[in-house]
């Protein structure tokens, strides 16, 4: 009886908790504000601003649109970049020249930001849609190459020893014991280039473009439009860690065994 | 008894193995010989640390050797051995496999289609007294049921000739003592040849139909002992506790 009581107030606890944080916030804006509203606008101000992105659209679409341009950006560098990055890892992780030829090379990309990459990219294809999609490329192929290889050289060598023993080839032993090992390294992988993708994005819009989340910001920002910024800036946080909730989800249909535990 | 008319499986002959550095060198197993006869239970009893994974390595093909050589069925043997199965001291199941994908491991790798597949590892992990558990995962079972599973992955891949390294090590006293009787009732249902490493030399006496008894540091052949006791051998007996004392007696204490 008393386990299953102190069960009922800890579900409580762990519900209520997140939701008593985010109402602490809020009332922590609301009197910030108060106080101060020519550094923060309230919330409602706010919310009559992003209504207003609707009725008034910014550069020809209103906020859903803003967000699906970032959005369809990040999402299609990260596919290539997925592909691209993964194999790079497994191939660099599992076979030793191919180390040798490629490892040393993204260890010296490795320590570049990526909007270090930004005046390049510019000078070097434009402000199209191009440079802000290899950007992300960028940022988010290095640490799946990273994630993958140090995944794939850490398999244990007994797993290996266990493959050979019961008569795999290489392929078969890479295919049914090293990347199944490392696939929690590769989804780590894949979790950081997701967070990485979605700031790499805002920050190469915020520089030069006419559409997303980013432009938004520098727009409020070059306009003293506060409400708009902190509209931009609201979505793009609920988006990214949407992108976050999507990925543990996807994790435990990919990895189930590590959500046995 | 029957042990006089076993024919030789498979022959270790002169195996030493030395492990090179930089500026130092480490003699691990010295001029081990032995055989290993047909359908026996064999056990290798080593004191310390030093050398019995090296020498089950070296006889599954896992490992070079630095002189010797391995004959198998008259046939000197150099790399993977495809009918010699094992057993891991560090269990080694994959961690992303359920038990049943565990088990067939060996059958997927030589192309066995998935009924018989399924159908086999079935088998054996009824044999080894999981049956419910195909389905979960390792890190679902308990330390005893780990090993059954390594145990039924080896006997599912049809070795003729199977290796265990000391697969109890890791288990606690009482489930040890009940998984070496699950061995022997495998071991006498299957007839299989195999080949169990230990420092236990109780285990030892209660298991084998001969010893193997290594010295320490390198690891040599010291005596090599036939058990008369018949099975299933009682641990009290005074025949059972005389041999154990005199394996006792002749064994190097490791540090």
């Amino acid at each position: 009886m008393g386990s299953k009581q102190k069960e009922r107030v800890h579900a409580i606890l762990y519900w209520g908790l997140p939701v008593l944080a985010v109402i602490l916030i809020v009332v922590a804006w609301v009197l910030f504000s108060a106080q101060h509203p020519e550094l923060m606008p309230d919330p409602v101000s706010v919310w009559k601003r992003l209504i207003k992105t609707f009725v008034k659209p910014i550069g020809n679409t209103n906020l859903f649109g803003h967000a699906w341009a970032s959005l369809s950006r990040v999402l299609l560098a990260l596919l290539i970049a997925w592909a691209f990055g993964i194999f790079f890892g497994i191939l660099i992780g599992w076979n030793r020249t191919a180390r040798a030829i490629f490892g040393s090379i993204f260890e010296v990309i490795r320590p570049i930001p990526p909007i270090a990459w930004i005046p390049i990219m510019i000078m070097w294809f434009g402000i199209g849609e191009l440079p802000k999609i290899l950007l992300v490329f960028i940022g988010t192929f290095v640490p799946l190459v990273i994630n993958t290889s140090a995944g794939i050289s850490m398999v244990d060598k007994i797993n290996i020893s266990v493959g050979k023993v019961f008569g795999g080839s290489n392929m078969q032993i890479l295919k049914d014991i090293v990347i199944p090992t490392a696939l929690p390294s590769i989804f780590a992988g894949i979790r950081t280039s997701v967070s990485s993708g979605w700031t790499t994005v805002l920050a190469a819009e915020m520089l030069a473009a006419q559409r997303g989340l980013g432009s938004l910001v520098t727009k409020g920002w070059q306009g003293s439009d506060m409400a708009l910024v902190l509209v931009a800036v609201i979505t793009i946080a609920i988006i990214g860690s949407l992108l976050s909730f999507l990925l543990n989800k996807l994790e435990k249909v990919v990895c189930p065994w590590n959500s046995n535990k | 008894m029957e042990q006089q008319q076993m024919t030789k499986k498979m022959e270790v002959k002169g195996i030493s193995k030395t492990f090179y550095n930089k500026n130092s060198y480490f003699t691990a197993i010295e001029n081990v010989s032995f055989d290993v006869k047909d359908g026996e239970f064999l056990v290798i009893l080593g004191p310390g640390r030093c050398g019995k994974t090296v020498l089950l390595n070296i006889i599954a093909g896992l490992e070079e050797k630095t002189e010797g050589a391995v004959i198998y069925n008259g046939k000197e043997i150099s790399g993977v051995n495809p009918e010699v199965g094992m057993v891991f001291q560090k269990l080694a199941l994959m961690p992303f496999k359920t038990v049943l994908q565990n088990v067939e491991l060996g059958m997927k790798f030589r192309g066995v289609p998935k009924a018989e597949r399924h159908e086999v590892a079935r088998r054996y992990i009824d044999l080894v007294g999981l049956k419910g558990f195909e389905n979960s995962y390792p890190t679902q079972l308990s330390g005893g049921m780990k090993q059954r599973v390594g145990i039924a992955r080896a006997y599912a891949n049809d070795p003729k000739v199977l290796i265990m390294d000391e697969p109890f090590g890791q288990l606690d006293a009482q489930t040890r003592y009940s998984m070496q009787n699950e061995i022997l009732r495998i071991w006498e249902q299957e007839k299989r040849t195999v080949v169990f490493v230990t420092n236990n030399i109780e285990e030892a006496c209660y298991l084998g139909d001969r010893i193997i008894l290594l010295s320490d540091c390198p690891a040599k052949v010291k005596e090599i002992y036939n058990i008369e006791i018949p099975r299933p051998r009682n641990m009290v007996s005074k025949e059972f506790m005389d041999l154990r004392a005199k394996i006792s007696d002749n064994t190097d204490l490791a540090i």
